[in-house]
């Protein structure tokens, strides 16, 4: 059992409930005759496959029919957070990074 | 709009409604035929669209995720920040839907009639607590699942929106073409309890 935080049903919801949807935070070119077609390509098909903290797109398809962001780590699995859509997020690897560093420092 | 004649209509779970088993069922299910079924969408911070209406249901919108509200017959869920189910009297959703249209002329939003695509099933008795515990992926015990919330989940992995009532039982909206799957389901994991269907 696995759950996940919905941010607009405000609650814990079953892995289930949910599908996964892609890389969040990719920006449709503003005039896309006007770029090249290698930046087009890249827009189009190329998506970065991270080893570690991931934003992407979930969808709470059996419940509220909402897409969300969430943060995740592609290696434990473990979600961060989730955030609503048009929000940025708080967590990112170099936060992350940060994080470890301090609490590296704290302990010796 | 015309209301119609239920005299002769089938419910979604029409000819499964003969088949009763148990004299002390653990399992009481009972179908709540034809109900007006509207899905309502607008924007939950204009005054205009949520005045509007409350004006026509005569109960303010739900704005608290996974919660309901009540008019007599008229029962309204929540079912996102923008979207909500209202189910009324039988009948009556072609004359409900045509006030909310007068009452919200000119705005934006969409009332679409659903009825005929779901039914509404509700389950009590003393085995529905376990019934629901293996047949759904959510905690439906009473600290999680206080009465009038509204959850939209999956049951037996198909999906259904439901409620709890006051007396213990839920009220689930399950979809027309997911019925018979439903009440197969629903005979298995009841088998144990003893299964009354009314």
């Amino acid at each position: 059992m696995h759950h996940i935080y919905c941010p607009y049903c405000e609650e814990m919801r079953e892995e289930e409930e949910y599908s996964y949807t892609g890389e969040a935070h990719i920006e449709r070119p503003k005039d896309p005759a006007a770029i090249s077609d290698e930046a087009w390509a890249n827009y189009i098909f190329f998506r970065s496959n991270p080893r570690g903290i991931h934003h992407e797109m979930w969808y709470h398809a059996a419940g509220c029919r909402r897409y969300f962001n969430a943060t995740r780590d592609t290696q434990s699995y473990k979600v961060h957070e989730t955030y609503k859509m048009g929000e940025m997020p708080s967590i990112t690897a170099q936060t992350l990074a940060v994080a470890n560093l301090s609490e590296k420092g704290g302990a010796s | 709009m015309t209301n119609f004649d239920t005299s002769n209509m089938e419910s979604p779970l029409h000819h499964r409604v003969a088949h009763t088993n148990a004299a002390n069922a653990g399992v009481v299910m009972k179908e709540d035929k034809f109900r007006g079924q509207l899905n309502l969408r607008g924007n939950p911070q204009d005054v205009a669209f949520t005045s509007a209406v409350e004006s026509v249901l005569g109960v303010a919108l739900p704005m608290a995720p996974s919660s309901s509200a009540r008019n007599g017959d008229t029962v309204v869920y929540w079912l996102c920040p923008n979207e909500w189910l209202l189910i009324v009297a039988s009948g009556t959703q072609g004359q409900v839907e045509a006030d909310l249209r007068t009452a919200m002329e000119g705005q934006h939003i969409a009332v679409t009639d659903i009825s005929s695509g779901q039914t509404l099933v509700n389950l009590s008795g003393t085995g529905v607590a376990e019934l629901m515990q293996k047949s759904t992926v959510y905690d439906c015990h009473e600290s999680n699942f206080p009465v009038g919330k509204v959850v939209q989940t999956t049951f037996a992995k198909t999906g259904t929106t439901m409620c709890k009532l006051e007396d213990g039982s839920f009220d689930l909206v399950i979809r027309r073409s997911f019925s018979d799957y439903f009440f197969l389901w629903l005979q298995d994991a009841s088998d144990e309890y003893g299964l009354s269907v009314s």
